[in-house]
């Protein structure tokens, strides 16, 4: 048997569309839903701390990218940042929530638009952690000697998706005009863009690289029903036979069952679950909370960070605010590309030095999913 | 892995263990998916009664077990049992304002689970010094102060229930971070001690499985 080998993620890429908008601009943008401003709008901007975001629409509600093609983009940043080009690449893993098609998969329409010729690909459609998903498999395929140059790539162009017309006129609106929470606080949390990093058996020449210590990923969809979804619903989204059980497409619409929505109250049950699946790898010795220098954790909302924080601090399980690096409240919420476009700021922070240690934490609400890639800095 | 932050820890996990568990009962199961009706509330209730109703009395019973080296717990032992020894009272009147017959809460019998978990607890609290209940305390509080009120807004919603029939749920239990405060200061009056450590966690499981059996076996 080929003895397996060590990882390194030798390049960083991100893609972010357009011009940065501001809190005071981002609804105008999206578009007001029955002419009205939303009154949970400025309460869901408060708990997420995102500052300003960026949209692949113009402000007249025109896609300027695909979301295949703003990944592209975001791979070709990382191969270029760690000295190669497309026609290096051998094996590209890509994620999204939400691709450009419901059918065929995301990978192959980022290798669509990104050319550089055959290529062996994966897709992997959750929400964030996706992203995750995508790095293991990456991971393991140059670990296995199956690949020299791998890439794992995320993006997301959930934007379209919150357009005034996909709510208008179904029963996510009640009678006065207002928008279901379920709906409303994910318009103003999400947005779009794309990141990706490059995998490769040996580090860059020249700079620093990181060696992927471990990816551990964990579901708990046996005990929670879906928390973040489309597809479904909000009454029906737990019956299994209900998701996409319409009469046609049209109906599906007026029955809010296209927009994607998120249960709060569940939520709350699925963060505990999160934290408890970290503080039993801290059990474990898998991570130790002293030894991190670094940590990079993608969550949709500030105030969810703090009551993780008091639990957190009480179980010494808490790794120091001060070494937390986050541009969620500059770059938003950009689901399974937020943990690549916050590596991407991160290593050029000049922050990371040779043999510190990288922690990368992914949740994902959609059914109670969690990641951890831990990193360890070269060269 | 004895001192309080690591007890602490690892009665985080089990916890979290725990809610999971529960998630996948068939009342809760009711209860989150909006199909809980009003006989599942009222079962509900029943169930939990009866081991309401003997939480201070092994309580109690614990803190006569505590010797003198150990007045501070014993004291807090006591001040809790008394705190809650009329909590069942509320439930009684929350099944009754619910539309329920006093009479078939009172005399409803223990299901399986109750039995089991109560016959537990009193074993623990009959040792000397049993300091592994704190391991029962951080479950049964727990429930209390986190699972309780989402339970009650759960129940009450669905259900269209006047505020007075879910006030066991909604207000019985304190908040998240005084819960843990608290319980910090309790751990550090028996920690670090290995042997106690283990007990304590041991005890939170065996307490967890217990309770988990006893809301499974509540059936409308």
């Amino acid at each position: 048997m080929t003895e397996l080998s060590d990882v390194y993620i030798t390049g960083t890429g991100a893609f972010l569309p357009g011009a940065p908008i501001p809190v005071a601009r981002m609804e105008d943008h999206l578009g007001l839903i029955g002419g009205r401003a939303s009154l949970l709008g400025r309460r869901a901007l408060r708990w997420n701390g995102v500052e300003t975001r960026h949209y692949a629409l113009d402000d007249q509600g025109r896609a300027t990218h695909s979301n295949a093609g703003m990944c592209a983009l975001a791979v070709r940043a990382a191969l270029d940042d760690a000295g190669l080009g497309p026609e290096d690449l051998t094996y590209l893993a890509a994620a999204t929530t939400q691709g450009d098609y419901l059918v065929p998969g995301h990978a192959a329409n980022v290798h669509g638009e990104l050319g550089a010729g055959p290529l062996e690909i994966a897709s992997f459609q959750s929400v964030c952690g996706s992203s995750l998903m995508a790095a293991k498999a990456a991971w393991l395929s140059v670990r296995a000697g199956e690949h020299a140059v791998a890439v794992a790539g995320a993006s997301e162009f959930s934007s379209r998706w919150f357009r005034p017309s996909f709510y208008e006129g179904t029963a996510l609106v009640d009678e006065k005009g207002r928008l279901r929470a379920e709906a409303d606080y994910l318009r103003f949390t999400l947005s779009d863009g794309a990141g990706a990093v490059v995998m490769e058996p040996r580090p860059r020449p020249e700079g620093l690289s990181l060696r992927v210590k471990f990816i551990d990923l964990v579901s708990l969809a046996d005990r929670f029903d879906p928390c973040m979804w489309a597809g479904a619903s909000v009454e029906r989204r737990t019956d299994p036979l209900a998701t996409w059980s319409f009469a046609g497409p049209a109906e599906a619409h007026a029955q809010g069952a296209v927009a994607l929505l998120q249960d709060f109250e569940l939520l709350k049950r699925v963060i505990r679950a999160w934290v408890g699946v970290y503080l039993g790898k801290v059990d474990d010795g898998r991570i130790v909370p002293g030894e991190i220098d670094h940590l990079l954790c993608h969550y949709s909302a500030r105030s969810l960070r703090e009551e993780i924080v008091s639990l957190l601090e009480a179980t010494a399980g808490m790794v120091p605010e001060a070494k937390w690096f986050s541009n969620l409240a500059s770059v938003g919420n950009i689901g399974s590309a937020s943990i690549w476009v916050m590596l991407e700021e991160f290593m050029r922070s000049g922050r990371l030095k040779p043999g510190e240690q990288v922690l990368c934490v992914v949740p994902e609400s959609g059914r109670a999913f969690v990641g951890f890639m831990l990193l360890e800095a070269l060269g | 892995m004895n001192d309080v932050s690591d007890v602490m820890r690892r009665l985080a996990v089990v916890f979290t263990e725990f809610e999971g568990r529960l998630e996948q009962t068939p009342l809760i199961r009711r209860l989150t998916r909006g199909r809980f009706v009003l006989d599942d509330y009222q079962a509900f209730l029943s169930g939990l009664r009866q081991q309401v109703k003997d939480g201070a009395l092994w309580m109690s019973r614990a803190a006569s077990n505590i010797d003198e080296e150990h007045l501070e717990l014993r004291s807090i032992l006591m001040r809790h049992a008394v705190t809650e020894h009329r909590d069942f009272r509320l439930l009684e009147a929350d099944y009754v304002a619910s539309g329920g017959e006093l009479a078939a809460i009172q005399g409803a019998e223990k299901n399986i689970g109750s039995e089991a978990l109560s016959a537990w607890m009193f074993h623990e609290a009959s040792k000397p010094n049993p300091f592994g209940l704190l391991g029962a305390m951080w479950i049964i509080e727990g429930l209390g102060s986190i699972k309780a009120a989402e339970w009650g807004a759960l129940a009450r919603k669905t259900l269209d229930l006047p505020e007075h029939a879910v006030r066991f749920l909604l207000y019985h239990g304190e908040n998240d971070a005084e819960h843990i405060k608290e319980f910090e200061e309790m751990l550090g009056l028996v920690l670090p001690d290995a042997e106690t450590a283990e007990r304590i966690v041991k005890t939170a499981r065996v307490t967890a499985r217990l309770y988990a059996l006893q809301i499974e076996e509540i059936t409308a």
